[in-house]
């Protein structure tokens, strides 16, 4: 901050006395008051004006005022009038909007705001302090509190979210506002939590832990539910925020039995005759859409199966699956909420066997009654209804027969000669009806809606080929199978021919009984070989997803052929593929869908994604199909091709040739060698390449953040371009500083230098001097050693002399008494040698 | 589905004593052998009868690890009972328990009523605690204490529905403000919410097979 200041400071330099007080001029004056003035009504004054100047000269304020606006928070936190000032100010100088009054100074988007920001949140506990004003009850107080804390959210989502994460009752605080009895504050914490809780589960936790379905649920009822106005929706945003992905939330959501209180939001009020459409209001429609991804939400086929199935429950028991089939029989509802609804329907329902056949009780009001299932069918296989509803519905249909045998068998049931004509319209005859349109869109609908029939259901499978379809008269019957193969054959649109391969594809998956049928049929091989040798390396997408399925459909009559069909046995059927199509060119082409983005993107989510008519070529289970069995189906196709080759042609090479292969053999060891150290060349470079990209990030995030940090410069130099000489002069002196500095910098460096040197030499010195000494030392001991040992040798000598001498006393002792003489003995001698001792002592 | 009490617990204690186990096995009745570290809170719920009255049991299990302590510190005020958990066989896990009841009586209400609870007690031969030490200090610190295994699920029941009791026993006693939710304490809703009138008789043919949902 204070560098922040004093860089401005430099920038614009002080005014020319005489010409008219400027904006930050007056500014400055006014932070000064803020800052020093001990008269509270002083500094409220100071206050008022800085925020009314806060709007048109915002760097200003920011850049000068932060500090005395911060104190102000702390100092005067009891007056309740100037925190709301400062907090006002404060909130227009973050504000993450451009004011028009700024807009020619600093352009349509700048980021001052968020420049702001940071610089505010970079003090801690700064927003700790914003916190504790949301517990004062005073308006001004507690709405510019909030109101800050928005925009400091709006602008660093993620730093605010890990701060009110760690400041102890953060949420808390903040939940206990959606129960002030002053709307707008309810209301902007309600936005600002929608805010807060967006990607970051541990808030989302907490905020659901602090009782918020029990309070959003209150302010929905207080607001009139489903018919009510934006607040509606917002807590409805605010709940999908809570429950998307959250297992954790989810589990709450359904323990807690909120489950059951949305269901009185679903039930729409009974229609009036005059105006049907009065009751879709805009807000409403929007409100449904957001209840029904709420609901959504709880049962996405991506969460955890065991929560989903127990909503899924939930949901059934306490009527909201009623009231959304309703919504789907009822008249006038717009058809996007009707959209969204089936859908919803279609996840409640999904693999859930009691739901699933609620839904297949469900009767539409109409005369005569039919089945809802036939009513949404219906909308399928209809050209005019809107391309999303129709998604749909065949997503609503799919679920219905997701895990449904009874369903399945059901369905298939329908198209079998039943002995008397079937008196009303049947789904199979439906999908019979679309699979043979002229329309492609309905075409695919139905043969993908019909191939969820068969799934995982080998005895469906042997149930529909026997299903005959009446054609000209005079002629003779033809199965469902063979008019599927010849609508291939036609030149019908790519879309048609997608579908029903994807039917054909499920059909003779796992039943060999459907792959001799298909391989009995006239030609039915001859087309998949023609189109995979004919067309290569095509760059269309469609075509490329053709040749993958037909590949896959052939690979199937190789993998689950019983050998029944004496011209297409599994080793015919290889050698053809070998000698026609190629075995490689067959690998390409089976594996050419999974390199298409719409493949992977399919493969993730069960509901058909596609956003125009044409984009919608593949199927959910029909990518599954592919990705569980293209690999064991590629192997059995090369191991049938590669016996083949094994029982002819090597055994009956010459030497030459197989010398020739043995070289060959050779070169490709040598090859794959080589191929894997280039893998591994690959992967460093790959992991360095990572690693630069990493750091050009984080540079660009640097310059990024200097090129914000500049904007606010640069704005408040604009500002002031009239006093531009005033600048250069400061710059001038701006740049002799630094000339000096350089001076005293290379000076430093010298003196640095040069203490290094004298240190350096010093220490060789002491080196030197103890190395000295130590020689000295050494020869003085050993001087003095061999002087020790001298005088050793000489007490030896002495000593030998005296113990000569001792002798000698002796003999001569001996001798004298021998002689007669009296001699005194050793003992008296001692005697007197002690008694000396005291004298000398004294 | 209808409840006359909702109790909110806590469980706390170091990481990798087995406070999602003990989750676990009380409301799934499973036991989950591999360490499936909690990242922040995970909510568990159970319904239990005590006296004749259906309780409802909201359990958020906490991260014990320490990344995650300012996070779960949330969840202490408006918590009725906390298990304490540590782990008889790491002693550090005891050595701990100091610093959590701080931790748990600074930012929880003081009425909350805390079991302290020895688990791996299947792990015997392992044991670094002796029985005797988890009850001293229980004693010193004025907490229920219990040892449990989540393996073997030996008294694992009883370490929730003792907790229930207790906190019902304050209530009957007058101790806790029950109309205060930040107590951790809900009374049921008298009529069920989720039975409107108008919808009885359409969806009929669903039947509320309650035992599903809640
Ligand atoms: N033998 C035995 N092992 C247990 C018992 N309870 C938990 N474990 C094991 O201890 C490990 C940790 O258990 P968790 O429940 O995940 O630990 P936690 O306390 O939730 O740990 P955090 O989530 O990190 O706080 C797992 O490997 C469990 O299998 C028990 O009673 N007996
Ligand atoms: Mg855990």
């Amino acid at each position: 901050m204070e560098y922040f200041k004093s860089s401005l400071k430099s920038v614009l330099g002080a005014p020319p006395p005489e010409s008219q007080p400027s904006g930050a001029d007056t500014v400055e004056r006014l932070v000064d008051r803020l800052q020093s003035s001990s008269l509270l009504d002083d500094r409220r004054d100071a206050c008022r004006a800085l925020k009314a100047l806060s709007r048109t000269y915002r760097v200003e304020v920011g850049a000068q005022g932060m500090d005395a606006l911060r104190q102000v928070l702390e100092m005067d936190r009891t007056d309740c009038e100037i925190i709301g000032l400062a907090l006002d100010t404060l909130c227009n100088i973050t504000n993450p909007e451009t004011f028009d009054e700024e807009v020619n100074k600093h352009g349509l988007k700048n980021k001052i705001g968020e420049q702001f920001t940071e610089i505010f949140i970079k003090q801690l506990d700064s927003v700790g302090q914003i916190l504790a004003f949301l517990e004062e009850f005073d308006f001004r107080v507690r709405w510019s509190a909030l109101k800050l804390l928005t925009h400091l959210l709006a602008n660093r989502p993620r730093d605010i979210q890990e701060i009110i994460l760690v400041s102890p009752m953060g949420v808390s605080k903040l939940m206990d506002l959606l129960s002030d009895s002053r709307e707008v504050i309810r209301n902007d914490a309600l936005l600002l939590l929608i805010q807060l809780t967006k990607g970051n589960a541990n808030i989302q936790k907490i905020v659901a832990f602090e009782n918020a379905f029990d309070r959003i649920f209150e302010v929905i009822r207080q607001e009139g539910g489903a018919e009510g106005g934006i607040v509606v929706e917002d807590c409805l945003l605010l709940m999908l925020n809570l429950l998307r992905g959250n297992a954790s939330n989810q589990n709450f959501f359904k323990e807690g039995s909120f489950i059951q209180r949305l269901t009185p939001m679903f039930q729409l009020p009974p229609e009036t005759d005059d105006s049907p459409l009065s009751g879709w209001s805009p807000q409403k429609v929007s409100n449904v859409h957001c209840m029904v991804k709420v609901i959504r939400a709880l049962v996405a086929p991506s969460g955890p199966a065991q929560a989903t199935a127990a909503c899924q429950r939930a949901m059934r028991a306490c009527g909201l699956l009623q009231a959304l089939c309703d919504i789907l029989m009822a008249s006038g509802v717009p058809a996007d909420v009707l959209t969204e609804t089936i859908s919803a329907v279609a996840e409640v329902i999904r693999g859930n066997a009691s739901n699933q056949e609620f839904l297949a009780g469900v009767m539409a009001p109409s005369t005569p009654p039919r089945p809802a299932i036939v009513v949404l069918l219906m909308s399928m296989v209809n050209e005019k209804q809107p391309f999303l509803l129709r998604c749909s519905v065949l997503y609503c249909f799919q679920c219905f027969l997701y895990k449904n045998e009874l369903g399945q068998s059901q369905l298939v049931q329908t198209l079998l000669p039943q002995g008397n004509e079937a008196p009303s319209l049947t789904t199979g005859q439906l999908l019979c009806g679309g699979l043979f349109s002229s329309d492609s869109l309905s075409n695919w609908f139905s043969a993908v809606a019909l191939s969820y029939a068969l799934i995982d259901n080998v005895t469906q499978k042997e149930q529909l080929l026997r299903v005959l379809l009446a054609t000209n008269i005079g002629k003779p019957p033809v199965t469902l199978m063979q008019q599927c193969v010849m609508l291939l054959q036609q030149g019908n649109k790519t879309q048609c021919k997608l579908g029903l391969l994807i039917l054909l594809c499920r059909w003779t998956a796992q039943c060999p009984t459907a792959v001799k049928a298909f391989l009995g049929i006239d030609s039915s091989v001859a087309y998949l070989t023609a189109l995979l040798s004919s067309q290569e390396n095509n760059d269309d997408l469609q075509e490329t997803l053709l040749q993958s399925m037909c590949a896959l459909l052939i690979g199937l009559c190789v993998y689950f052929n019983d050998d029944t069909v004496p011209n297409y046995t599994k080793e015919k059927l290889c050698h053809l593929i070998e000698n026609r199509i190629g075995l490689e060119r067959f690998q390409d082409a089976i594996g050419g869908i999974t390199r298409h983005e719409v493949y992977s993107r399919t493969l993730k989510h069960p509901q058909p994604s596609a956003k125009n008519p044409a984009d919608l070529l593949l199927d959910h289970e029909f990518c599954r199909l592919l990705k569980n069995l293209e690999g064991i189906i590629v192997k059995s196709v090369l191991d049938g091709s590669s016996s083949h080759r094994n029982n002819d042609p090597i055994s009956t090479l010459t030497p030459s040739e197989s010398a020739l292969v043995a070289q060959y053999k050779e070169l490709i060891r040598e090859q794959d060698v080589q191929i894997q150290s280039l893998n591994q060349v690959n992967v460093t470079l790959s992991k360095e390449k990572c690693d630069l990209e990493a750091q050009i990030h984080e540079l660009q995030a640097t310059v990024n953040h200097l090129k914000d940090q500049n904007l606010v410069l640069r704005a408040a130099q604009t500002n002031f371009s009239d006093e531009k000489q005033m600048m250069s002069t400061e710059n001038h002196i701006d740049t002799t500083v630094r000339e000096d500095l350089d001076k005293y910098k290379v000076i430093v460096k010298d003196l640095q230098q040069r203490l290094d040197d004298s240190i350096m030499k010093l220490k060789e010195y002491e080196h030197e001097r103890s190395n000295q000494s130590k020689s000295m030392l050494e020869s003085a001991l050993k001087e003095k050693m061999d002087e020790l040992e001298k005088l050793q040798k000489d007490q030896e000598d002495l000593l030998e002399l005296l113990t000569d001498q001792e002798s000698k006393i002796v003999s001569y002792k001996q001798k004298l008494i021998a002689l007669g003489e009296k001699v005194e003995s050793d003992e008296s001698s001692g005697e007197l040698d002690t008694d000396d001792q005291p004298e000398s002592s004294n | 589905m209808s409840y006359a009490y909702l109790f909110k617990y806590i469980i706390i204690g170091d990481t990798g004593v087995g406070k999602s186990c003990l989750l676990l096995q009380f409301t799934d009745k499973r036991f989950q052998p591999v360490h499936d570290l909690t990242i922040g809170v995970e909510f568990g719920a159970r319904m239990i009868t005590i006296d004749g009255k259906q309780i409802k049991l909201q359990i958020w299990d906490t991260a014990g690890q320490e990344a995650f302590r300012s996070i779960t510190r949330s969840y202490y005020r408006g918590a009725a009972g906390a298990l304490l958990v540590y782990d008889i066989t790491r002693r550090e896990t005891f050595n701990h328990l100091t610093t959590w009841l701080e931790d748990a009586r600074q930012h929880s209400n003081s009425n909350m009523v805390i079991m302290l609870i020895g688990n791996k007690s299947d792990l015997d031969s392992r044991r670094e605690v002796r029985r005797e030490e988890g009850e001293a200090f229980a004693r010193e610190h004025g907490l229920v204490f219990m040892e449990t295994s989540a393996k073997t699920a030996a008294n694992v029941e009883e370490a929730f529905i003792n907790t229930a009791k207790e906190i019902y026993e304050k209530i009957q006693e007058g101790v806790f403000d029950i109309n205060n939710e930040a107590n951790g304490i809900k009374i049921g809703p008298q009529h069920s919410p989720t039975s409107p009138g108008g919808l009885a008789g359409n969806g009929g043919q669903g039947g509320a097979q309650g035992g599903g949902c809640c």
